[in-house]
């Protein structure tokens, strides 16, 4: 599979502050990868690079092949771009801006199949096009930018923390889409800080922290260094000892610990053979996996 | 501390800084004008010389004010009182609509009104710290006065007509805050009634009756539909009357009296004249950002162009006032004889007059169309355009072209109204030609400022409004006020506008306009070539 996304080294300073700190990235054609951290560890800043909007202090990005600084115009006609803070003009309608965002993407000869695929986002959205900029809360002004996003077609989607201001049912809506373009063929880059719209969507992730790459693999790969979760009624008994059983607490009348994921057997026989009731066993979710690298940050 | 007191304290601290420097520079104004004056026009003679010329020129006293006397006190108040109150005005009304329709716009303002200081309590609270920044200025520009050595009264009168003024004006920025959804329109349609009440008065005096000694005037009644006008008339130095303020109170009463009941009875963030509905789609030709520079800029340009319109009206029409004046007063007729020579008519200097602030109104405009380039950069829209196939130095070219086509609007718009003008006012049809070149000799200086500062936009984005607007509120002051002041060739002529060429009769004198326009040309290449390099810099 070829690489669509590849950054390595990557640095970034403004002035004193160092944005970036050596960020490693590699993204292949047509998955869809997380770019996962918290705020301010840099997400932005590399998307930012990746679009030619800022220049690299050191290190090396392209996309496609090609220096994001020196062929934006050629790379942009391939990407879609979603800031996480959308800025609208406040005298533009949505719908004008929509429009004026996609025709600045198209090619000529597009207008009817958009015309149809942008009917087509706002109802599903549920996106009232005719306020003016200034009208529009948070979570509609990011729908300004989604619909412009997925109303053309690209192959590659820069999603930079797109859902923060949607509600549960516009999210489903944007999950669908990226799948669907996915499907298409496209690459998608998701930034996000919210685990369970990378852990629904992503084929891989990548987790950066102060400005470097922390961890990158598959959710497979990454769940593979967490612990499972396991917990169970604790009756009468409060003396607990069993194998491969870490951070055993007891807490309202239930035992909770944590195992290897890769090495449950002991644990798990042993918990067969004291016959408990209530049994739950839980996978590492990607909270948890964010708590091992930043401590407090969840 | 009460909620009222606590919301005042908060609106001292927050403009601090921004209050100060128009109330400090008010007062310099006030200084400089008084200690300049009496330096340049020492004498009895020199004054009446120029009173007996104002008189009979309706551009000075349209730049100017109303003629009351000849001492060297009433001297210096003709000269400066209805900019001291300009200055006032326009400080109040920003003062006004920054602290009421912006803090709306922006969702601080139901911060606010969730707390037990609600609806009415803001108000009022701006209300108290704009009468408390006019008190100030009042009394600053009658300290500056009476450090000057001008009567103590006198002086007095004066700052409290400025600042009345100013508070008369800040109600009507609060009241423009409750009619208008948006701080950018409050703030348009505020400013603008500053200063077509600035220019009713001068058209008032303008169309006044002279006095038989040729050094009074009385005004004609535009000038009493003006807080400015108003403020003229108590006669600072000679008669001394505070009758007309009680015109400010009865205005300032029906004004606040309206800005509550509009505040008691609408809801939080909603205004008397509401949003109109967008489109659902764009138009056809809605395609470009060249398309979206000029949306943008739109109503600017017109609101400009407007602006050149009247000069252009007071151009091609003042003539014909001169020499309606000269019939009836000859004395009057005496004064322009003498002062038409050197090859320039009375009426090709009256069509200069009021082209130089045609196209300092065209400056402005160019001024502005950069300044917007810096609003989408910071505020985060110009990254939603770039991250399509635009390239920076497209974006950036396109406003600039925008900006190009206001400054020619302006002129277009003041020269076409000069040429009807002076047809319909039946002046020599050889004025045409006049006020085409005089149009044309405007260009270089508007489009040296723009390139200038497209250059600073391109390498100090964070200056860019802070120094368009300042270099040109200089070069203002100093093109209006260097000769009063006596202020030297020097600095006088550094101003662009001082080197525009003179393009009247068969010899046009190019002066400096080609060196600016080619100034100009070089900043806008080399802004092109360093924007290619340039990040987006959103700080």
């Amino acid at each position: 599979m070829s690489t669509v996304i590849d950054v390595a080294g990557l640095t970034k300073t403004y002035g004193r502050v160092r944005a970036l700190d050596g960020l490693d990235l590699t993204v292949a054609a047509g998955e869809i990868h997380g770019f996962l951290g918290p705020n301010g560890a840099g997400k932005s800043t590399t998307i930012r690079i990746l679009l030619g909007l800022a220049k690299a202090t050191g290190g090396s990005a392209s996309v496609f092949g090609k220096d994001p600084w020196n062929d934006a115009i050629g790379l942009h006609r391939r990407m879609a771009y979603v800031p996480g803070d959308v800025a609208l003009w406040s005298n533009l309608s949505g719908g004008e801006a929509i429009d004026l965002i996609s025709r600045l993407r198209q090619s000529a000869g597009e207008a009817k199949a958009y015309a149809a695929r942008r009917a087509r986002l706002i109802e599903e959205f549920q996106f009232d096009p005719s306020k003016k900029g200034r009208a529009y809360s948070k979570g509609n002004r990011q729908k300004v930018a989604l619909i412009a996003a997925f109303a053309t077609p690209a192959d590659l989607y820069i999603l930079d923390e797109p859902t923060s201001g949607l509600d549960p049912l516009m999210e489903a809506v944007f999950n669908r889409e990226v799948r669907r373009v996915s499907d298409e063929g496209a690459t998608v880059l998701l930034s996000s800080h919210i685990l369970s719209e990378v852990e629904q969507l992503c084929d891989r992730v990548s987790i950066i922290r102060a400005g470097r790459t922390a961890e990158t693999g598959t959710l497979a790969e990454l769940r593979h260094l967490t612990r499972t979760e396991i917990a169970f009624a604790a009756g009468d008994r409060v003396d607990w000892s069993i194998p491969g059983a870490n951070d055993l607490v007891v807490e309202n009348g239930r035992v909770r610990l944590t195992a290897d994921s890769a090495n449950l057997a002991p644990t798990l026989s042993a918990l067969a053979s004291l016959s408990v009731q209530g049994l739950t066993v839980a996978p590492a979710s990607l909270e948890e996996l964010f708590l091992r690298h930043y401590g407090d940050v969840a | 501390m009460s909620a009222l007191t606590t919301l005042v304290a908060q609106r001292v601290r927050r403009n601090r800084v921004t209050v100060t420097i128009w109330v400090a520079s008010t007062g310099f104004l006030a200084f400089v004008a008084a200690i300049g004056v009496a330096r340049e026009y020492g004498t009895d003679e020199d004054r009446e010389s120029i009173l007996r010329l104002a008189v009979a020129n309706p551009a000075i006293l349209l730049l100017r004010g109303l003629p009351q006397g000849a001492s060297l006190d009433q001297f210096i108040f003709f000269q400066i009182f209805t900019y001291l109150a300009l200055m006032a005005g326009l400080m109040s009304t920003f003062l006004a609509v920054r602290h009421s329709r912006t803090e709306e716009e922006t969702g601080r303002a139901e911060l606010i009104a969730s707390t037990p200081a609600a609806r009415r309590t803001p108000t009022t609270a701006t209300l108290i710290h704009g009468i408390g920044a006019n008190i100030a200025l009042a009394l600053l520009v009658a300290g500056a006065f009476m450090a000057a050595g001008l009567d103590a009264v006198g002086a007095l009168l004066c700052g409290a007509a400025a600042g009345a003024a100013g508070v008369a004006y800040l109600t009507v920025g609060l009241l423009a805050a409750q009619l208008f959804r948006t701080s950018r329109a409050a703030n348009s349609v505020s400013v603008a009634v500053v200063l077509s009440t600035f220019l009713l008065r001068g058209v008032g005096d303008a169309l006044g009756t002279p006095g038989d000694d040729g050094l009074h005037m009385t005004s004609a009644w535009p000038s009493w539909l003006s807080p400015i006008g108003w403020g003229q008339h108590v006669d600072a130095f000679g008669t001394n009357t505070p009758l007309p303020l009680l015109l400010q109170l009865a205005l300032v009463i029906a004004v606040t009296a309206a800005v509550y009941a509009l505040q008691s009875s609408r809801d939080s963030g909603a205004s008397l004249i509401a949003d109109s509905p967008g489109r659902l789609t764009a138009a056809p030709a809605f395609r470009s950002n060249l398309a979206l520079a000029w949306r943008l800029h739109r109503t600017s340009v017109i609101g400009w162009a407007i602006g050149g319109a009247a000069c252009g009206l007071f151009a091609g029409s003042l003539s014909s006032l001169v020499r309606q004046a000269a019939d009836s007063t000859p004395a009057i007729g005496d004064t322009l004889s003498a002062i038409s020579g050197a090859g320039t008519t009375l009426d090709q200097a009256l069509i200069s007059i009021m082209f130089s602030i045609a196209g300092v109104l065209a400056a402005a405009a160019a001024i502005q169309s950069v300044i917007r380039l810096r609003q989408e950069e910071a505020g985060g829209t110009a990254e939603l355009l770039l991250s399509t196939p635009l390239s920076r130095v497209r974006w950036f070219a396109d406003f600039l072209v925008v900006a190009v086509v206001a400054v020619v609007a302006v002129l277009l718009s003041a020269a076409s109204v000069a040429v009807v003008a002076v047809i319909a006012t039946g002046s020599d049809s050889s004025l045409v030609g006049d006020v085409a070149g005089i149009a044309v000799a405007q260009l270089p200086a508007a489009l040296l400022f723009l390139g200038a500062l497209a250059l600073v936009f391109v390498v100090a984005p964070a200056w860019t409004a802070g120094l368009g607007w300042s270099v040109l509120g200089l070069t203002f002051f100093v093109g209006v006020f260097g000769p009063l002041l006596g202020l030297p060739d020097a600095v006088t002529h550094i101003s662009p506008f001082a080197n525009s060429p003179v393009l009247i009769g068969d010899e046009p004198e190019w002066n400096g306009g080609f060196t600016m326009l080619a100034v100009a040309l070089a900043a806008v290449a080399a802004s092109l070539v360093l924007m290619r390099r340039r990040a987006l810099r959103s700080t």
